[in-house]
């Protein structure tokens, strides 16, 4: 029997050239850092990059997700129906109120509930608890339960208010100047425990020695926040607000979905339901793939715009 | 050894599995009714029990949902061989889906004559049957019967028409203060409306979709009726249907009018409370009767050979008297084939249970639901919804609001569905 392998090797001259590429593509550093990426582009590609792409291509096109049926090249015309139908434009005008509306109640507003449960210390775990619950229950379960509370035919929020102050509030969503408010409302309080517990993440980076020594110097508890805790949260408040506006749209979708259906007389729509009643409801996908196309370069404009105006007064550094 | 042992393997797989594999055959069911799953599945399992070579599998998906499954399903081409598919979608499925004729054998699939006729015209485009009634639901009135004591007015003998509907709605608010009547509005955005117009005597849309034809002196005042129902009689509160819905099932509405399907859950949730009436869609003076359908039918997908029929099998077992009867007793759907009441057990359901009769005397009135053009429907229907809106919120008289939507809504479908 003749062994063929190098003196003192056990691995056979093939295996070891192609181990010796991989060892070398490895180690070479123009190679190792795409190698040990390959995989998370690998499915970024997948799922993220590539649907883009072919959104992109469906929104130039007439098809109706049937295989059978011929995909036909339209060009711009879905930009152009899409432009021109009243749908769109209710849905990008209320698209617009919920993201500005947003800012207020599910950025800003967690902030001094943040800083409080904050300042308790350990004692503030119970509040923690209490304000992150909502975010658990299911946003299904949620909104049936205000279709429950807040219907005008015995329900409890118009009954209380009847008999309690003797107010006749009539019903909050099928009214065009309070239905949109309702729906904020209602996912404010859902996301508001979130948002706090990100704050509270941001806001145990800040060291207490800090405030203990402004406190020394005589500063009360509005000094405190405005020259200390608010710069040093800006990073986290930077993020709540990119992922806000990015997510605020397709949270309050299940809502929309269950308390108005996007009325009455469209006031409730937004980009995103609209895309959802394009594509799985008449199955225009070529209408559904150009609102999509609209929506992300919506979100991207605001994005960059916010990137560009506060990233220069965000403070990295304690 | 290790040779041996696989030769032995691969020969018990060939004697057991292997023939088995190329006998048996699986029909993939998709269905919408999650209310009823259990008792659907009962009716399968009898199926499977006769044809012990083909198993149906059942993919249940909430009917809001069901649309876009199985389309989702045929575009990644994964096996559908029948699906239920809500009636007012039919047309539509037909244009964009690949379904395919039932009654393409038409001496071998005479079992379909069992059903009756009107209801296979539902799925009918010329000679071909593309639907099979399967889950129709038919638009009755359910009343509260201890609220019409209470105002004075007799549960035996329900109002007829909308006029008679409107009185006692009024009565009951004025001696109960219980809100009087409520009509489905939102199903699909744009049934109730069509529900409406079609029984004052006017047409909604054109026989291809592509126009809107509510703008009629008839629809116009079918609108303006239901106006004046919010305001100026002030008998029906402004909600949406799923809140009249639990208002009604909680004794605050007195009338509500909704489909049949919703018979079973109305009468449990009545037990114990109040006494449930149920009485024929009011009619609008003396004009005929005319009922869209809601609900679904089951179409056809499944490619040539075994698949399709043993598809065809099921479709077949499903429309025997008996089965499709238990079906519409455990569902409450309307019963579907030619004279029900010819089947024993059917006639001593109705006995016991004379509150489906009302939806058993609707079966001859009912009519094709209205489809609209395959592009524009979305923006036609919202415009329909927005419309009932700001009629309700009395924003100006029907005859001023109806004309400039249709007209809306007939540019729409013009620019999207050119001929």
């Amino acid at each position: 029997m003749t062994v063929a392998h190098a003196p003192g090797s056990l691995v056979s001259p093939a295996r070891r050239s192609r181990r010796g590429w991989w060892a070398r593509t490895a180690s070479d550093p123009r190679f190792a850092p795409w190698l040990y990426l390959a995989p998370m582009l690998l499915l970024l590609g997948v799922f993220t990059y590539w649907p883009f792409v072919h959104t992109f291509y469906l929104s130039l096109t007439e098809w109706n997700l049937n295989p059978d049926q011929p995909i036909e090249f339209a060009g711009i015309d879905n930009y152009d129906r899409l432009v021109g139908n009243t749908l769109f434009q209710a849905a990008s005008y209320n698209t617009a109120i919920y993201i500005a509306a947003s800012i207020p109640l599910k950025v800003l507003l967690p902030i001094p509930f943040a800083v409080f449960i904050w300042s308790l210390g350990r004692a503030g775990n119970l509040y923690r608890t209490i304000v992150f619950l909502p975010t658990l229950i299911s946003f299904v379960v949620v909104s049936v339960v205000f279709l429950w509370l807040l219907n005008p035919l015995g329900g409890l929020i118009p009954s209380f208010f009847q008999q309690v102050f003797g107010w006749r509030i009539g019903n909050v969503l099928k009214d065009t100047s309070t239905a949109i408010w309702v729906i904020l409302l209602l996912s404010t309080w859902k996301v508001i425990g979130f948002n706090i517990l990100i704050y509270l993440a941001g806001l145990v980076s800040i060291n207490r020695t800090y405030v203990e020594a402004m406190r020394m110097d005589g500063a009360r508890d509005w000094t405190v926040f405005r020259r200390l805790i608010w710069p040093l949260l800006t990073p986290t408040t930077f993020f709540v607000l990119i992922y806000t506006v990015i997510f605020t749209i397709q949270q309050v979708f299940t809502p929309i979905d269950i308390l108005t259906e996007g009325g009455p007389d469209s006031t409730t729509t937004n980009l995103f339901y609209m895309v959802y009643q394009y594509t799985f409801i008449t199955f225009d996908v070529g209408l559904g793939a150009a609102g999509t196309v609209v929506l992300f370069l919506f979100l991207l404009a605001i994005t960059l715009l916010k990137v560009r105006v506060l990233d220069r007064r965000v403070n990295y550094q304690q | 050894m290790i040779r041996r042992t696989a030769v032995a393997a691969a020969a018990i797989l060939a004697l057991t599995a292997g023939p088995a594999a190329a006998e048996d055959v699986t029909v993939t069911l998709y269905h919408y009714q999650t209310a009823n799953a259990e008792a659907f599945r009962a009716i399968l399992d009898e199926f499977e029990a006769e044809n012990p070579d083909i198993t149906v599998q059942d993919i249940f998906a909430p009917s809001r949902e069901i649309t876009a499954e199985v389309q989702a399903a045929l575009a990644a081409q994964r096996p559908v061989d029948v699906a239920t598919v809500i009636g007012k979608n039919i047309i539509f499925f037909l244009n964009n889906t690949p379904a395919g004729p039932i009654n393409a054998d038409r001496e071998a699939n005479a079992w379909l004559d069992r059903y009756l006729p009107n209801f296979l015209d539902l799925g009918r485009v010329g000679d071909d049957i593309f639907a099979v009634p399967h889950a129709y639901g038919t638009p009755l009135i359910y009343y509260n019967a201890d609220l019409f004591r209470e105002a004075g007015l007799d549960p035996a003998d329900p109002p007829q028409t909308w006029d008679e509907v409107i009185a006692a709605a009024q009565t009951i608010q004025e001696e109960t203060g219980v809100a009087g009547v409520a009509q489905l509005h939102a199903s699909n955005k744009d049934y109730g409306t069509m529900l409406m117009v079609m029984n004052a005597g006017s047409e909604y849309l054109s026989a291809d979709g592509r126009e809107a034809l509510f703008d009629s002196d008839e629809g116009i005042a079918a609108l303006q009726m239901w106006q004046d129902m919010a305001n100026a009689h002030g008998v029906m509160p402004i909600a949406n249907d799923r809140q009249w819905s639990a208002a009604f099932q909680g004794g605050q509405l007195a009338m509500y009018i909704t489909s049949s399907a919703a018979l079973r859950s109305f009468h449990a949730a009545a037990e114990g409370n109040f006494e449930l009436g149920v009485a024929n869609y009011p009619l609008f003076g003396d004009r005929d009767r005319r009922v869209p359908n809601s609900g679904g039918a089951l179409m056809l997908y499944s490619p040539p050979g075994e698949r399709r029929e043993a598809a065809v099998a099921l479709l077949e077992f499903l429309s025997r008297q008996e089965i499709s009867n238990r079906w519409s007793r455990e569902s409450g759907y309307m019963p579907l084939t030619v004279d029900p009441l010819g089947d024993p057990a059917m006639a001593a359901y109705v006995d016991s249970f004379p509150l489906v009769l009302p939806a058993i005397e609707q079966m001859d009135e009912t009519v094709p639901t209205a489809t609209w053009a395959p592009y524009g429907a979305l923006e036609a229907q919202t415009i329909v919804s927005n419309l009932i809106d700001a009629l309700w919120a009395d924003e100006g008289p029907a005859a001023n609001l109806v004309p400039p939507a249709v007209a809306e809504i007939n540019r729409i479908l013009a620019e999207a569905n050119p001929q």
